[in-house]
């Protein structure tokens, strides 16, 4: 009973070794901070603004979560949750009992290019989903409502982007899985309800997002199509599970002919053991039609952005609903899946036939060796994903300052916005080494904070592609900020601004009475809020 | 005997492999910018 058991837990264990391994120094104390990943000391409860609810519910659920624990731990715990919750369920997907093809896919979905992209890139609300996916798949192939709602609680947390990268294999699995009735209004039924499932833990990010007046940019298509990160161009990034949009986001040596390669040679093994697994004795495994359909589907758009921006450009011209298409490569999440389940079908060895028997090797020492060495192949082509990335990740702490003027404005009964400068969405802070992130006023503050979300993507020629901003309210910050100024705070108050936070470096701004004054940071308090 | 032997070879390759793309990386990164203003991201 108790290798059984051992035997059970055995690939979550795995997941959290491999995570502990691959934030190694972001595991300290402190909060890791890079790009999207930005977490804060005493994060509000606060409703969506009136940009794009990105964030929704994923902020709102780490407010909760740090009201009763630590924040530092809080997202720990979520990123090693990532790793815990992405191996077991790779390995619950496998058709084999034994472990070592099991590990071989835990270990590969836990530790593959594609997760360590967006863990650098600090999408942990995506991992979420991107973690929870095999157990979505597994709950849409048993069916039962149950079941699948427990498994898509993971990407209803982390919000649309979660949602988006479930959807396809959720509902591909429903439409294609062996029903125990093969009758048409059963497979109706079974696709209507994860439809309805899906739809309904979409409703926290769906309904802001439809009342909201964000618009998408089509711009977006230029700046987050995939890109080439070795020399087997865009499509052979694309199947090695890279490809991503940023260059800063890539694991440091996964350009190297030598990575590139490997990779491609073990997602070529991988699809070739998955294409096997239909012909093993127990035949397909229920989920691997819809597996196949929905990986085959991301790497489609995936490839949009690059080889077809004109159509991708006119469909998000014509309904900003196409948004989320335009960073293609983050819909390669099926194929991660498809890859691993893959390469644990080629640890479990040659496949019998149907009618066959076990196959005479089975558990044997061949077999062990085999599936250890594919355990241990996903850290081994990739090994610079280690120690967070050799200190791309790494915990650190908020210089006190920030915490004072968050008690500053906090502590305010009056009404308005906090206008953040300067007048540009992402900072790279010494005290965070230099890492890019997101500007973090924008999630510390218990009322609505006005920043300019507009994106600038650098180009290799030294150009860039600026992504308009989604929020109304910014372009008439922004119109008010261009003005003289004389006029620029009562503008800004009648747009009811009530305090700016600016760099203390930065002189562009006057006016106002000074509440704080710090090395990094002036806190400003205008007059009358609207 | 032959796949033991295959899958002792191929992961001693890789582990070559990994060893030498770990002390490329290894090396020290250049002074970190100090900016209020920064792009998302470079393509």
């Amino acid at each position: 009973m108790r290798t059984e058991r051992a035997r059970a837990l055995a690939p979550a264990v795995l997941g959290l070794l491999l995570g502990v391994l691959a934030l190694g120094p972001a595991l300290g104390p402190g909060f890791v901070l890079r790009y999207d990943m930005v977490f804060v000391p005493d994060p509000p409860l606060t409703l969506p603004g009136q940009g794009f609810p990105r964030a929704v519910p994923s902020d709102l659920v780490v407010a909760l979560l740090s009201a009763v624990l630590p924040e530092q731990a809080v997202q720990k715990a979520i990123l090693l949750g990532v790793f815990v919750l992405a191996a077991s369920g790779a390995a619950a997907l496998v058709p084999s009992d034994r472990l070592g093809p099991r590990l071989a896919a835990a270990a590969f979905y836990a530790w593959n290019a594609y997760l360590a992209q967006r863990l650098l890139l600090g999408q942990w609300a995506l991992l979420l989903g991107v973690a929870g996916l095999p157990w979505a798949v597994r709950a849409a192939a048993l069916g039962g409502r149950l079941r699948l709602v427990a498994a898509l609680l993971p990407a209803a947390a982390g919000g649309f982007q979660a949602m988006l990268v479930s959807v396809p294999a959720v509902l591909a699995t429903a439409a294609t899985a062996p029903l125990p009735a093969p009758l048409p209004a059963a497979r109706v039924r079974r696709v209507g309800e994860a439809a309805l499932i899906l739809g309904g833990l979409s409703l926290p990010w769906l309904v802001p997002a439809l009342l909201s007046a964000a618009t998408t940019d089509p711009a977006g298509v230029d700046a987050f199509a995939a890109r080439a990160d070795g020399p087997f161009g865009v499509l052979g990034s694309l199947l090695g599970l890279g490809g991503i949009w940023n260059a800063h986001a890539t694991v440091p040596g996964q350009d190297s002919w030598w990575s590139a390669g490997v990779r491609l040679v073990l997602a070529a093994v991988a699809v070739r053991g998955f294409v096997r697994l239909r012909a093993g004795a127990r035949g397909a495994p229920p989920y691997w039609t819809g597996l196949a359909a929905a990986a085959g589907a991301g790497l489609a758009v995936a490839c949009l952005g690059p080889f077809a921006p004109g159509p991708l450009k006119a469909l998000i011209g014509w309904w900003p609903g196409f948004g989320p298409l335009r960073d293609g490569q983050l819909h390669l999440a099926s194929f991660a899946l498809l890859q691993a389940v893959g390469l644990g079908g080629v640890a479990a060895g040659p496949v019998p036939g149907p009618g066959a028997g076990p196959a005479p090797s089975a558990g044997g020492p061949a077999s062990r060796a085999v599936a250890a060495v594919a355990v241990a192949v996903p850290v081994l082509v990739l090994p610079s994903f280690a120690l967070g990335a050799f200190g791309r990740l790494a915990a650190v702490d908020y210089p006190d300052e920030w915490r004072r003027v968050q008690a500053i404005v906090n502590a305010d009964p009056a009404p308005g916005a906090l206008l953040s400068l300067p007048w540009g969405a992402h900072r790279a802070f010494g005290w965070n080494g230099g890492r890019v992130i997101l500007d973090p006023a924008s999630k510390m503050f218990a009322r609505r904070t006005v920043w300019n979300d507009e994106l600038l993507v650098g180009l290799p020629d030294g150009g860039r592609i600026t992504v308009a901003a989604e929020d109304p309210l910014v372009t008439e910050v922004e119109t008010a900020l261009e003005g003289r100024p004389e006029d620029r705070v009562r503008a800004l108050a009648a747009l009811g601004v009530r305090y700016v936070l600016v760099h203390s470096g930065d002189n562009a701004f006057h006016g106002g009475a000074t509440v704080f004054q710090g090395e990094e940071l002036r806190l400003l308090r205008l007059g009358h809020p609207r | 005997m032959i796949r033991v032997l295959a899958a002792l070879a191929v992961g001693a390759v890789l582990a070559v492999g990994a060893s030498v793309a770990v002390v490329n990386v290894a090396a020290p990164t250049p002074e970190p910018p100090n900016r209020p203003l920064y792009n998302y991201g470079d393509k």
